[in-house]
């Protein structure tokens, strides 16, 4: 295998992750340092420090010490100009007295300041550089078990053995490729034998989930758990593990000890190194110094040895003045001399990973006696086993020297001297001091540092460690990507049962909730929008059109309290509505302002068909289904939204068409405006509303889906000698909006009431209750705006939201407005104050950043007394 | 917020799958005071403990119900339909 990097090809063994391969090829020097551009290398070898981040195939911030290669990959160090080995930027470094902690906050003291250094700030420090586009996939998936167990180590393994030969179901989750923890590259740590790892994965109800890590435990015992590469198509798995018990044997992480220059590239955890040696047979040095308490460095030089690498010294880290190199570490300097080497190993002191126990409840409390932060009362629901629950732990904190060149946490800079020099200026609390000098807060959330960070501020302040305590722990942690969260990227389209019809006329398409409808049709001889629009409209107004309406929200009511139900939700009166009429429907909240808007019909004594506007169909059967909740009433409220199809015909000869088609009869004597039938049209059962948005003769039919293709052929088919047209939705706006017809939600907001947008007409106050009543009885009086119709008197066509202006100040907005071709000019709707809502009166609209004066009416601009509906 | 909410018609389910309803209170008569009007519509309990509150089970049998929950630990003590109480 091979993969790219900084132009040059690197092989790779099987089993290599990209740092392994980097480290065998040559590569020291990994990443740059946050703020000071120094060189950092391997340091833990196991995802949990900030030093080998790189840009793999475009993502950034990727671990590269657990990221498997992949042949061809491209991978690219971050932070770094022109090269990680000659980094320009580290010049940085000598201007360290420049930054003293709490730069931002002394430095940036003036707005101008900020914006001025912002953008050179974010080039020359942090952390790669934002992913602009995505092409990686994710997925989700949900989990149930008895017991969760995180860690595979031989803790774990016990755990999750005892549980599965109890016949529970078991997860059991991992960070590593394989399970057995530390007994994978330590000689001493407890054995986990092959075959017990055989017997586990024997068991049918243990499931095992390796390369996975879990970012949080959440409430309800909800893990949070991310797989990498979950098979060949997806990047990352994000698992929602809901357990009834979760087991964390998430075992113990090495941490640093810090000297001057520790994070020399070269001086690394000892488990890093023996993982490079065990797990990817690299002999990490030539030479190594073995710094760290005497039993613990002895047990790591004796297997350092083994591995053919020479030990020349093992000191203790307090013994040591600094670390010498410059891109590589060279030698160690001590109170009893130099020792020159190109490895040191750090045996620093283990701290156990208790971050999940602290985010189900847990309080994290100093034990001496294992020298680390152990949780207590965890809830009944979490068990804490093995090294996280201290086993084996013990030692003493070694003393942190306040140096300029002792950095306490990797992920930003921040060195012992500027813990102290924040406690000096007064953040002495533990949780101040995190939040003035950023310690714990980078991409290793302070699992390198956290401890060393305490240590600093315990013994500045006089405090014991026991007294300055921890942060707080939070998820995610590690840190998870945002695609993983985000899951995979579905977008739910609907289409109505005429949709291909419609692509064959020559749709061109707009997205209305989920739903795509046409916005207007592009034909053979007419291409641009505002032709093909006029030619629809045109075709409505002196001849026939016909648009498909599907998708309005289609509500079944069936059962012997419908009326009353409906007497209740909607303003108008529903219970004396006789069968075969029609009704508009508006629904007012409790405060009197208008949800939602459509008609009612009634089908039968006991049937009512409801439509409410495409969007607002969930909240208004939710809304239904509310009011009926325990009330006992005997009605059944279906949602046949999908299940039927709809379309308008409209125009002066709409009945002309329709009469080809059915035996009903159309005339206005038998069939007038606002009533309703159940026919048959081209043979296809189908319920017929008279109903006018566009303010023609017309009719809106719903018949089953799957007949509504062939309903719409067959109306095309009888109308094409008379030149039927089908209409898209733009076209429709503007016939709507010469009648004045108010879209809720576009020319209503949150505030409107029915007084407002003049339809008072629709609320029935004489009615004893319905939702609304307590405040619309009393609001007519409360109206502060209205919403009027103007005639533009001059040229160009105002945006939505533009202002109008009365007598010089401003006195509302407009909220739509089209191009009237019945008008000759610009009409709209728009709200002014209730007192400039005259009819005739004068207003001026602003148009392109003019005044453009226009007239106030109240009457629709087209057919005011609606005559055309009831031709 | 992740606890699990037991659906009187489905079982203990994700929260996720639910709409919330808000507090159950009592709705004023028509002819109460606009100010009634105005604290039923406005105002909230917000209750630091065990309270009744909706829920719609929108991702299940599609039903509202009542469920009793204490707010500060989210534990849902008992959840039933409008109408059954047990």
């Amino acid at each position: 295998m091979k993969f790219h990097f900084q132009g040059g090809a690197v092989e790779a063994k099987d089993g290599d992750t990209i740092a392994a391969a980097l480290y065998r090829h040559g590569q020291r020097t990994f990443s740059r340092s946050f703020k000071y551009h120094r060189p950092r290398g391997l340091l833990c070898v196991r995802g949990k420090c900030p030093n080998c981040l790189m840009n793999v195939d475009g993502i950034p911030n990727i671990r590269t010490c657990i990221t498997p290669v992949r042949d061809g990959m491209r991978v690219k160090a971050q932070n770094a100009f022109p090269s990680l080995e000659t980094d320009w930027l580290s010049i940085t470094q000598r201007l360290d007295w420049l930054m003293p902690v709490g730069w931002y906050y002394k430095t940036f003291t003036h707005r101008a300041l900020w914006h001025a250094a912002e953008p050179i700030i974010r080039k020359v420090a942090g952390l790669g550089e934002v992913l602009t586009s995505e092409n990686r996939s994710y997925e989700h998936s949900w989990m149930h078990c008895d017991r969760a167990v995180i860690g595979g180590g031989w803790a774990g393994i016990e755990a999750a053995q005892a549980a599965g030969a109890r016949g529970e179901q078991v997860v059991l989750v991992d960070d590593q490729p394989a399970l057995g923890g530390q007994s994978r590259y330590r000689k001493h740590a407890e054995k986990v034998s092959s075959d017990r790892i055989e017997r586990l994965r024997a068991l049918p109800n243990v499931r095992i989930l390796l390369d996975s890590y879990c970012f949080g435990l959440y409430e309800g015992n909800l893990l949070g758990i991310v797989q990498r590469n979950p098979h060949p198509g997806a990047a990352e798995r994000l698992v929602h593990l809901r357990a009834q018990h979760t087991t964390l044997a998430s075992g113990t992480f090495e941490t640093p000890l810090l000297f001057p220059n520790h994070d020399l590239p070269g001086i690394m955890l000892s488990t890093g190194v023996l993982r490079l040696v065990h797990l990817y047979g690299i002999a990490a040095g030539k030479r190594a110094v073995v710094v760290g308490a005497r039993d613990a460095a002895l047990e790591i030089s004796a297997e350092l040895r083994e591995a053919g690498i020479e030990v020349v010294a093992t000191v203790r880290a307090d013994q040591i003045t600094m670390a010498t190199g410059s891109a590589c570490v060279q030698g160690i300097q001590t109170e009893v001399g130099r020792f020159a080497c190109d490895l040191v190993a750090v045996c620093g002191p283990q701290v156990p990973d208790v971050g999940l126990a602290a985010q189900a409840g847990g309080k994290l409390t100093w034990s001496a006696a294992h020298a680390a932060f152990l949780p207590t009362g965890l809830p009944a629901h979490v068990s804490l086993l093995g090294a996280a629950a201290g086993e084996g732990l013990g030692g003493i904190p070694t003393p942190v020297p306040p140096s300029k060149r002792v950095f306490v946490c990797l992920c930003s800079d921040v060195s012992s001297q500027d813990l102290c020099d924040g406690i000096a200026e007064g953040f002495d609390h533990i949780e101040t001091l995190k939040r003035y000098t950023t310690a714990t807060m980078g991409p290793c959330q302070g699992r390198m540092c956290q401890l060393s960070a305490i240590g600093v501020c315990a013994r500045q302040t006089g405090r014991s460690i026991a007294e300055t305590g921890v942060t707080t722990s939070r998820p995610p942690n590690p840190g998870v990507t945002l695609g993983a969260l985000a899951g995979p990227s579905h977008h739910p389209i609907r289409r109505t049962p005429m949709h291909y019809a419609h692509e064959k006329l020559g749709a061109v398409w707009m997205d209305m909730s989920d739903w795509k409808r046409p916005r207007y049709y592009r034909t053979s001889s007419a291409s641009a929008e505002k032709e093909c629009v006029l030619a629809e409209y045109r075709a409505v107004r002196e001849e026939v059109g016909i648009i498909d309406v599907s998708t309005l929200g289609k509500l079944v009511l069936r059962g012997a309290d419908c009326g009353k139900l409906l007497d209740k939700v909607y303003t108008h009166r529903f219970s004396d509505l006789r069968p075969g009429r029609v009704r508009y429907a508006l629904m007012c909240d409790e405060g009197g302002i208008i949800l939602d808007d459509g008609t009612i019909a009634r089908l039968s004594d006991d049937r009512y068909f409801v439509t409410t506007t495409t969007g607002n169909l969930e909240f208004v059967h939710q809304w239904l289904d509310w009011y009926l909740a325990g009330s006992g009433w005997d009605v059944h409220v279906a949602n046949v939204t999908a299940g039927y199809g709809a379309m308008n015909i409209a125009g002066p000869r709409s009945r002309e068409v329709l009469s080809k088609l059915t035996d009903c009869d159309l005339t206005s004597a038998a069939f007038p405006y606002m009533a309703c039938r159940e026919a048959e049209v081209a043979a296809i059962p189908v319920a017929m509303l008279r109903i006018g948005f566009v303010g023609e003769t017309g009719w809106e039919i719903h018949c089953p889906a799957e007949s509504a293709e062939a309903l719409w052929e067959a109306v095309l088919e009888a109308g094409r000698e008379l030149n039927i047209r089908p209409f898209g939705v733009e076209a429709q706006r503007l016939l709507r909006l010469e009648k004045r017809h108010v879209i809720v939600g576009v020319d209503t907001d949150a505030l409107t009431n029915p007084y407002e947008a003049d339809l008072a007409w629709a609320v029935k106050l004489e009615k004893p209750d319905f939702v609304g009543k307590a405040v619309l009885s009393r609001a007519q009086d409360l109206s502060r705006e209205r919403l009027i119709g103007f005639v533009l008197r001059g040229p160009g066509l105002p945006e939505d939201g533009a202002a109008i202006v009365a007598d010089g100040a401003l006195a509302g907005r407009v909220t739509s407005t089209r191009h009237s071709p019945a008008r000759q000019a610009a009409v709209g709707l728009g709200w002014v104050k209730v007192a400039q809502a005259k009819e005739g009166a004068s207003v001026d609209v602003r148009v392109d950043g003019k005044l453009v004066p226009a007239t106030i009416t109240l009457q629709p601009f087209y057919d005011p007394e609606g005559g055309r509906l009831r031709q | 917020m992740s606890f699990l909410l037991p659906c009187p018609n489905c079982g203990r389910r994700s929260v996720y799958e639910f709409r919330f309803g808000g507090e159950v209170r009592l709705v004023p008569a028509v002819d109460a005071p606009l100010a009634a009007w105005q604290n039923y519509r406005f105002h909230r309990t917000n209750a630091a403990g065990v309270q009744t509150e909706w829920w719609f089970h929108r991702s299940g049998c599609r039903q509202w119900l009542y469920a009793v929950r204490n707010t500060v630990t989210n534990e849902v003590l008992e959840a039933y339909l409008p109408g059954e109480k047990p």
